[in-house]
């Protein structure tokens, strides 16, 4: 078998053993697509009702969770018991370390996304109104920007310590000041302004314009900045990756 | 020559950890990087392999830069550290299968499993093997490619006597068959076996470079072992 599917294979049961991604990729977004669904306002006065423009925020959690938080902690561990350098002296490359990571806790992101869906759509009747078809192409390219700043993260950081600080700084910052949780809308001004520096809350506006089948008004911004995500993020993780 | 090193240097701030180092072995060949702990021996080896920056005229594996065509170079040269750990919750099963899925050509792993003692053991988490167990797998994992060269850095700590004697005759089996060995060691017995030329560091330096024989002859000692606490200064201590 390839190197690439051995250590899909290999590393995805030892990743799925743990249950730490249980909890924060796939518990913890379903409980809270839950949660949404009765406590938030389902009367789309003017235009989407605020239960309609969660459903994209939630669909980010686990993302968040798998890519920000999953794949820098693993790389970090690696690299912090000496794995890394052992790897080092065989013919692998760094890229299928990287990329077999980063597939393996996508895997959990996507049975996450599965789950919201099917609490959304069957507890509460949500119907999407964009097209399925853009608001899932728009949702993969959310993902590629956050894995990507997960994978820089992941090889830059010298130790676990500040694996776990950078993690947890892009984790939490993006989990509740993107409108992952708490909405964008009903935000101060000045939160907002702070949320508009994060690149998940660019995602969030993408997927919400998406779902609710608005016109992607100022959707190029929104573009570009999580473009830049993904070439900074990969080219500074292939270029300044960490062994040891 | 399958691996030359010329003039060597590893510094850590203002320290020289390894100092003007030069080396070669051809293939079949064994040689022992010898001294006291903290006389640069892994330090050495870290640099040959390029983990460690540092400073050299020359340093080639089997003719390539292992630094700069890191792939094609580990194809053929196999490594085991002085400690080696694995990911949390692997099997021995699964790490021989990931070691084998990085190389072309690999060895036959159920022999290899039978030399090292390891049948039976294949579905247990490594994690749960002994000390002795887990320096075989390190050192099978090391052979798993049928490497031409094959740094051993300590590989013998924490075996018992009959596990060392088997490893011994194994390696000296390659060895007949071309491969070549770079190895650290404390124990005397097993360089007397195994090696062909030493090379003894002090405080980074090289104090002595030359067979078994040379370094009895020369230092005018009746033992290896005493040779080598003469050239390793540390003959003020017994």
């Amino acid at each position: 078998m390839s190197t690439f599917l051995t250590f899909l294979k290999i590393e995805g049961k030892l990743v799925w053993k743990g249950i730490d991604i249980l909890i924060f990729g796939i518990c913890f977004p379903i409980i809270l697509a839950t949660l949404f669904g009765y406590l938030l306002n389902k009367d789309g006065l003017a235009g989407a009702s605020n239960f309609e423009l969660s459903y994209a925020a939630v669909i980010t959690i686990g993302v968040l969770a798998t890519g920000v938080m999953g794949v820098p902690l693993t790389i970090a561990d690696y690299r912090h018991r000496g794995i890394l350098k052992r790897f080092q002296v065989t013919p692998v490359s760094p890229l299928q370390i990287l990329f077999a990571q980063g597939l393996i806790q996508l895997s959990s992101a996507l049975v996450s996304f599965i789950g919201v869906t099917i609490v959304y759509h069957l507890l509460f009747d949500y119907e999407l109104k964009g097209s399925w078809g853009i608001f899932l192409l728009t949702y993969a390219f959310v993902i590629i920007a956050m894995y990507s700043i997960g994978i820089f993260i992941g090889s830059l950081v010298p130790d676990q310590k500040s694996a776990n600080v950078w993690s947890s700084v892009a984790y939490f910052t993006m989990l509740l000041f993107s409108g992952a949780t708490i909405p964008y809308e009903v935000m101060p001004r000045f939160f907002q302004w702070v949320m508009d520096i994060l690149p998940l809350s660019h995602g969030i506006h993408l997927l919400k314009q998406a779902s609710t089948g608005e016109p992607l008004t100022d959707g190029l911004f929104h573009i570009v900045i999580l473009a830049l995500c993904i070439i900074i993020g990969l080219c500074g993780a292939i270029k300044f990756f960490k062994w040891k | 020559m399958i691996l030359t090193v010329k003039k060597l240097s590893v510094t850590y701030g203002t320290k020289e950890a390894v100092d003007n180092i030069s080396f070669s072995i051809k293939p079949g060949e064994v040689i022992g990087i010898l001294g006291a702990n903290g006389a640069g021996k892994s330090s050495t080896i870290a640099a040959v392999l390029g983990i460690e920056k540092s400073n050299y005229e020359e340093l080639t594996m089997l003719g390539k830069s292992p630094i700069l065509h890191r792939k094609e170079v580990f194809q053929e040269v196999g490594v085991q550290f002085q400690e080696t750990n694995f990911q949390e919750g692997l099997t021995v099963c699964e790490a021989c299968e990931q070691w084998e899925s990085l190389y072309k050509h690999t060895a036959d792993v159920p022999l290899l499993l039978q030399t090292f003692g390891l049948v039976g053991k294949e579905t247990q988490l490594v994690k749960t093997l002994s000390g002795g167990e887990r320096q075989r797998l390190a050192v099978l994992l090391a052979l798993i490619s049928n490497p031409k060269l094959v740094f051993l850095d300590e590989l013998t700590t924490g075996l018992d006597t009959k596990a060392r004697r088997l490893l011994w005759k194994q390696l000296l089996a390659m060895k007949e068959k071309g491969l070549a060995i770079v190895l650290t060691s404390h124990y005397m017995d097993e360089v007397e076996a195994l090696c062909d030329k030493i090379l003894i560091l002090k405080e980074g330096k090289t104090v002595f470079h030359g067979t078994i024989q040379e370094v009895i002859h020369v230092s005018k000692k009746a033992t290896l072992e005493n040779a080598y606490l003469y050239y390793a200064g540390e003959e003020d201590w017994v």
